[in-house]
């Protein structure tokens, strides 16, 4: 009964999305409108929330709960597990599209009404192709029959709080590049008769997709960081590249929407980029969904949804770039600008961005193409990303610090050297003192550190000096990069990797680090057993700093092993120990990290996070100042 | 900036579309891989049976008829999934099926087996994986079929799903 109104839902909010895509034209009924709007909104609600419960009471009689679900599963696990599969995100996806499209409704007024008007048309057939796709070959309310007493489990690896969050913010992150999408769209599509200021309407939505984005990123590096217990945090996987690619293409947008905003030049290229963010997003669900890879995301392998996502990314694609490549042209200008100034360095860094995502591009679908052409497997993973990335990034960073201390128009160069000395200098002084603690020395260590205070110090100038030209959400967003760089360079460069194999009382020597495992238990939760081991750690001055309890968990019901790995974090280095296999004779493989600034990555992470709100709400207010 | 230039974007777009559309349509599975021991004879080994008291001699028991050959786990997640079609292939097809115990706890495979119902003819016990090293096994479960001479004539990797369900009895029935 539940399952099938849960199903009636998601089919009327089918419904309301082709009547909002019919009725999303000027002198029509408005009434009509706000109808077809609320209705999508609520009817996907319903849908979503439904699935939930029936997560959370464990009705096997639905096959996606029956696969996913478990009756010993914690609460927590429960809700998420609705978007913990394949059928069931979808569900979440289509309710972001439908909350953005009503933000995007809420703009609408007798000014705006054409520009609005497409927007919302564009939005409703986005929403139709998802909500057909959900529908059609990956429908979350599937029955059972017969009903089954218990379900098969959910996966333990994604049983996890960072994971819990993960999914969601990406979709405000993709699902927002969707609002910029159509708006762009809508803004081709224009006469010249409504003038609109498109580029203030797509801002909030691009800040705050690429805000979500960022910060759902980073939460899969969390994950793969404390879960995984392989070590590191980043591994250049196909489906990692698919979300870091619409994330590159969107921080070009950011940047240079901000050139549009302040000069009204490179609007055709920004609208270019607003297409291809969102596109690229569409890209990587393909990749992730359809099983044309095989990657730790992969989901169920069903060819059917490649050929289906595919199709309507043709359409999508297709649509967009013909009408881009018909209609651009009036918003073209001929001026030039000076390379030496800020929307000098915005470009540059721009173009810095596009290559970075194009090699990623090439280095994720190179491995298939080979394959498909020439029959041989070849994998493309770090080494290539380390020496195609790394270059490109260092000096864009170098000019993402001067950037924002640089004119408009253009600079004065005889005081721009009095502008940089102390930023210059206090870069010196941190760099220094750095290399004295930790006294180890490589080119991209160096470059690395330099870069992070390059940043860090440029931005706290601008802090300090107050002055009120500078977005303070740019200047928190600046910074949290310049201490994700310090973590991402503290933690690549210098960790230190140990794997022995332990008995009880033996004694690992890491950095100045002494540690000794005490003791081996046997613990029982329940949806899982395990054997926790119990090391102490002890510094060059034998004390204890800190007792670390690794884990390498059963769990009965799917019947498999995970590991979690036992960290002590303080602002200098992460001590990281993953537990093995092993018994009492022959002792347990035990591996040990010495991660160093790890923590940096995180905290600027989170700056960034706090940096993009800032900025998505001062824009919003703009816009309803604007609007009225 | 030459108009025609805006087309650009739209021609890229529609190179990466066909790439990916063409790896859509020739079926590639990711799973597939090459076996450097395709058409050749299964290599050799001996090793305790789990469910008679007798040696499992490979000499002896391929080179009679058709078999298929599953590298399983009751650790395995996915040795979990694929079982329900395992077990068609002995129901419906009645073909032999021989399923080498990777790495496992012998009390727990009889469980096991028992639980979820047992399509093995016999099930040779690979203690600490050596023979699955012989085979060139990647990661269980993989599936091969052996033909009625004793050679190797298919390999599969990972789990068997509805589609390579239908996949490997069309590849039966060509090689019987």
């Amino acid at each position: 009964m539940v399952p099938s109104l849960g199903n009636l839902a998601l089919w009327l909010s089918l419904l309301f999305a082709f009547f909002q895509f019919i009725v999303s034209r000027k002198n029509i009924n408005l009434k009509f409108i706000s109808v077809s709007v609320i209705g999508l909104l609520i009817s996907s609600l319903i849908s979503f929330f439904i699935l939930m419960y029936l997560h959370i009471v464990s009705d096997f009689s639905v096959l996606n709960v029956f696969q996913n679900s478990h009756t010993t599963k914690p609460l927590l696990y429960k809700i998420s597990g609705v978007w913990g599969n394949h059928e069931g995100s979808m569900l979440l996806w289509i309710l972001v599209l439908t909350l953005f499209n009503y933000f995007i409704f809420k703009l609408l007024n007798k000014k705006n009404s054409d520009f609005i008007l497409k927007t919302l048309e564009t939005q409703a057939f986005i929403t139709i192709g998802f909500i057909l796709f959900t529908v059609l070959t990956s429908n979350p309310f599937e029955r059972m029959i017969p009903a089954q007493a218990n379900g098969l489990g959910f996966n333990p690896i994604l049983q996890d709080p960072a994971l819990v969050i993960h999914p969601p913010l990406l979709y405000i992150g993709y699902v927002g590049f969707s609002a910029a999408f159509s708006m762009s769209i809508a803004t081709l599509t224009l006469s010249n008769s409504e003038k609109i200021l498109w580029y203030n309407y797509m801002k909030p939505f691009v800040v705050a997709a690429w805000t979500f984005l960022s910060i759902g990123i980073a939460l899969g590096s969390v994950w793969a960081y404390y879960e995984l217990g392989w070590g590191g945090w980043w591994f250049w996987d196909p489906v990692e590249n698919a979300s870091f690619m619409p994330w590159l293409l969107g921080t070009a947008l950011l940047h240079s929407l901000i050139i549009v905003e302040k000069r009204k030049s490179l609007q055709t290229w920004v609208l270019l980029l607003s297409i291809l963010a969102f596109l690229l997003s569409v890209v990587g669900t393909f990749l992730v969904r359809s099983g044309i890879l095989t990657s730790v995301h992969t989901f169920a392998l069903d060819p059917s949804r490649g050929i289906y996502i595919l199709t309507f990314t043709a359409l999508l694609g297709g649509y967009s770039l013909m009408l881009f490549a018909t209609r651009s042209k009036k918003y073209f200008d001929n001026s030039y600008f000076n390379f030496f100034s800020k929307e000098g360095s915005i470009l540059v860094n721009n173009i810095f961005m596009v290559v970075v995502c194009a090699t990623v591009f090439l280095g994720t679908l190179y491995p298939l193409l080979v394959e498909a052409f020439t029959n041989n497997k070849i994998s493309v993973g770090e080494p290539y990303y380390n020496s195609t990335v790394i270059p490109i990034i260092i000096p864009a960073i170098l000019v993402m610090g001067i950037g924002p201390i640089l004119d408009w128009g253009k600079e004065d160069k005889s005081k721009t050297f009095k502008k940089i000395f102390p930023s210059v200098l206090l870069t010196l002084i941190m760099t220094v003192f750095i290399f004295l603690f930790y006294q180890s020395y490589s080119f991209i260590g160096i470059a690395g550190i330099i870069l992070a205070f390059w940043i860090i110090s440029n931005n706290l100038l601008i802090l300090f000096k107050r002055n009120k030209n500078y977005s303070i959400g740019m200047i928190i967003a600046h910074l949290g990069v310049g201490l994700l760089i310090l973590g991402i360079t503290g933690s690549s460069v210098w960790q230190e990797e140990k794997i022995t194999r332990m008995k009880l009382e033996d004694v690992t020597k890491i950095e100045k680090y002494n540690i000794v495992l005490k003791k081996i238990d046997e613990i029982k939760e329940s949806n899982y057993v395990a054997l926790q081991g119990n090391f102490l750690v002890y510094d060059e001055k034998k004390n204890i700093i800190a007792k670390l309890k690794p884990e390498n968990r059963f769990y009965p019901v799917t019947n498999n092993f995970t590991t979690e790995a036992s960290i002590h974090t303080n602002l200098f280095r992460d001590l990281y120990i993953v537990l093995g296999e092993g018994n009492l004779s022959d002792g347990w493989v035990v591996r040990i990290y010495y991660n160093p600034l790890v923590i940096w990555i995180w905290i600027g992470a989170l700056v960034i996070f706090i940096g993009g709100i800032t900025s998505t709400n001062i824009n919003l207010r703009k816009l309803k100042i604007l609007s009225q | 900036m030459k108009k025609q230039l805006l087309i650009i974007p739209s021609i890229l777009f529609l190179l990466i579309l066909l790439a990916l559309f063409y790896l859509l349509i020739i079926e590639r599975n990711p799973s597939e891989l090459p076996s450097n021991l395709l058409n050749k004879n299964v290599p050799k080994f001996e090793t305790e049976s789990l469910l008679k008291s007798k040696k499992f001699v490979s000499t002896k028991e391929f080179g009679n008829e058709v078999v298929l050959v599953n590298f399983f786990a009751t650790w395995c997640k996915p040795c979990r999934d694929e079982h329900f079609y395992i077990q068609r292939f002995a129901n419906e097809k009645g073909i032999r099926i021989v399923g080498i115990n990777y790495k496992d706890n012998p009390k727990k495979t009889i469980r096991w087996l028992k639980n979820l119902g047992n399509p093995y003819s016999d099930v040779p016990i690979d203690k600490n994986g050596r023979i699955a090293i012989d085979w060139g096994v990647y990661g269980i479960p993989e599936t091969f079929i052996i033909n009625s001479k004793g050679i190797i004539k298919y390999r599969h990797v990972g789990p068997i799903t509805k589609k390579m369900y239908r996949k490997i009895n069309l590849l039966i029935k060509e090689i019987e």
